[in-house]
């Protein structure tokens, strides 16, 4: 009985620390990706305000324009 | 299924690009309305012919003054008819984009962004016109350079430096090319007892207004109401005279871009010196106004080749990339 109890701490403390090791992993993880997806989304606005990327809308309406044609 | 809108509503202009298409409208911002019934009877170019020539009945306004909603009520209808006549019905709803002086307040900005939601708009976001105007005017903004723009607008006159698809400084003051109207109305009354309307006084000021000499300058005649006997009178007027007569209201638009340069950093100064200002909106279209601008500024100053589209198409252009440019919207940055 005695033995048993004790077996049974040992698991619980083992899966406590595997949680919380996971739990940390996961923190880790997710942070890199936040720093990752600012730059991302800086190039993302930086990109959509190229010229390339405005000759669907500026460009189609200036008649005179035709660097892009 | 809604295309989406970039609105740009201005105090003379109103002007809507649909997403896909180009822009789609472009009219006054002027709204007739029976002051009786409440009912609208005209916008747009319609209710502009109207202006101070309506029985008593009728009200010809202009909703907007200094870019803020004067009327909250009348702006509202506006963009609704706006929108009808653009096709959003009340099953589709757009995502739209307006367009606002950066000077507005905060309770102005809940104005137009409610007048555009019950007006029919699934999500109204808000963009400064200087930052619009940049990418409409097709300024390299994306990259780290400095771009100096103004932006002279019937009620405010906008000066921003950006760079790398952000504003670095920026500086506004709520005077316009109605400003001028009204100094040229005031000037006639004054020192030649006549009366004039808004439509003459701008007529006067497209035909032989201009903030410097040149060797256009011509005279011309006009007609209004003697203030002495109340008849029909003419007089004639100079350019010179009109030039006297707008000096205030010009002074007090080169003054906010000479402030804006101050605030510049001194990295981004230099860009201007060789890639000089870029002047858009219809007030910039005032003869001689750039050439003023260069000679107190000592920065080459040049025009945008679409002075008065430049604003909407650059919020088209965010309605286009709606995801991509979010973080341009006034509400992403509070």
């Amino acid at each position: 009985m005695i033995a048993l109890s004790f077996i049974t701490w040992v698991f619980t403390i083992l899966a406590c620390i595997s949680g919380g090791a996971l739990l940390v992993l996961v923190y880790l993880d997710n942070r890199k990706s936040r720093i990752d997806d600012g730059i991302a989304k800086f190039q993302r606005h930086i990109d959509a305000l190229s010229p390339e990327a405005r000759r669907t809308s500026v460009h189609r309406n200036n008649p005179d324009d035709r660097r892009f044609r | 299924m809604a295309r989406d809108l970039a609105i740009d509503l201005g105090t003379a202009n109103t002007l809507v690009y649909m997403k896909g298409r180009g822009i789609v409208l472009n009219e006054p911002s002027v709204i007739a309305v029976n002051r009786q019934s409440g009912e609208v009877l005209a916008t747009g170019h319609d209710a502009w012919d109207m202006i101070g020539r309506t029985p008593s009945y009728i009200v010809a306004v202009r909703p907007l003054r200094g870019g803020a909603i004067t009327d909250f009520d009348i702006t509202e209808r506006m963009i609704r008819l706006l929108l009808q006549r653009v096709g959003v019905s009340r099953f589709t709803r757009p995502k739209v984009v307006i367009c606002v002086p950066s000077a507005i307040t905060e309770v102005e900005r809940r104005a137009v962004t409610d007048a555009t939601r019950r007006a029919g708009a699934s999500d109204a976001q808000l963009i400064e016109q200087p930052m619009a105007a940049a990418i409409g005017a097709n300024l390299p903004i994306d990259e780290p350079v400095g771009n100096m723009v103004i932006d002279i607008g019937g009620g405010t006159t906008e000066t921003a430096v950006i760079s790398l698809g952000g504003i670095v400084a920026l500086e506004a003051v709520r005077v316009g090319s109605f400003d001028i109207d009204a100094a040229i109305q005031n000037y006639v009354r004054r020192e030649h007892g006549v009366a004039i309307g808004e439509r003459t006084a701008e007529e006067i000021k497209i035909q032989i207004g201009s903030a410097e000499p040149g060797p256009e300058d011509r005279s011309a005649d006009i007609r209004g109401r003697d203030l002495v006997t109340g008849l029909p009178k003419t007089v004639r007027l100079t350019a010179e005279e009109v030039r006297f007569a707008i000096d205030e209201p010009v002074a007090a638009m080169v003054a906010s871009v000479k402030r804006c340069l101050a605030k510049a950093p001194p990295e981004l100064a230099q860009d201007f010196l060789a890639r000089g200002m870029y002047l858009v909106g219809g007030g910039g279209m005032l003869r001689g106004l750039a050439q003023r601008i260069e000679r107190e500024t000592e920065v080459p100053v040049k025009m945008s080749p679409q002075p008065l589209e430049a604003v909407v198409l650059g919020a088209g252009h965010c309605i286009e990339n709606y995801q991509a440019l979010r973080g341009m919207f006034m509400s992403a940055r509070r």
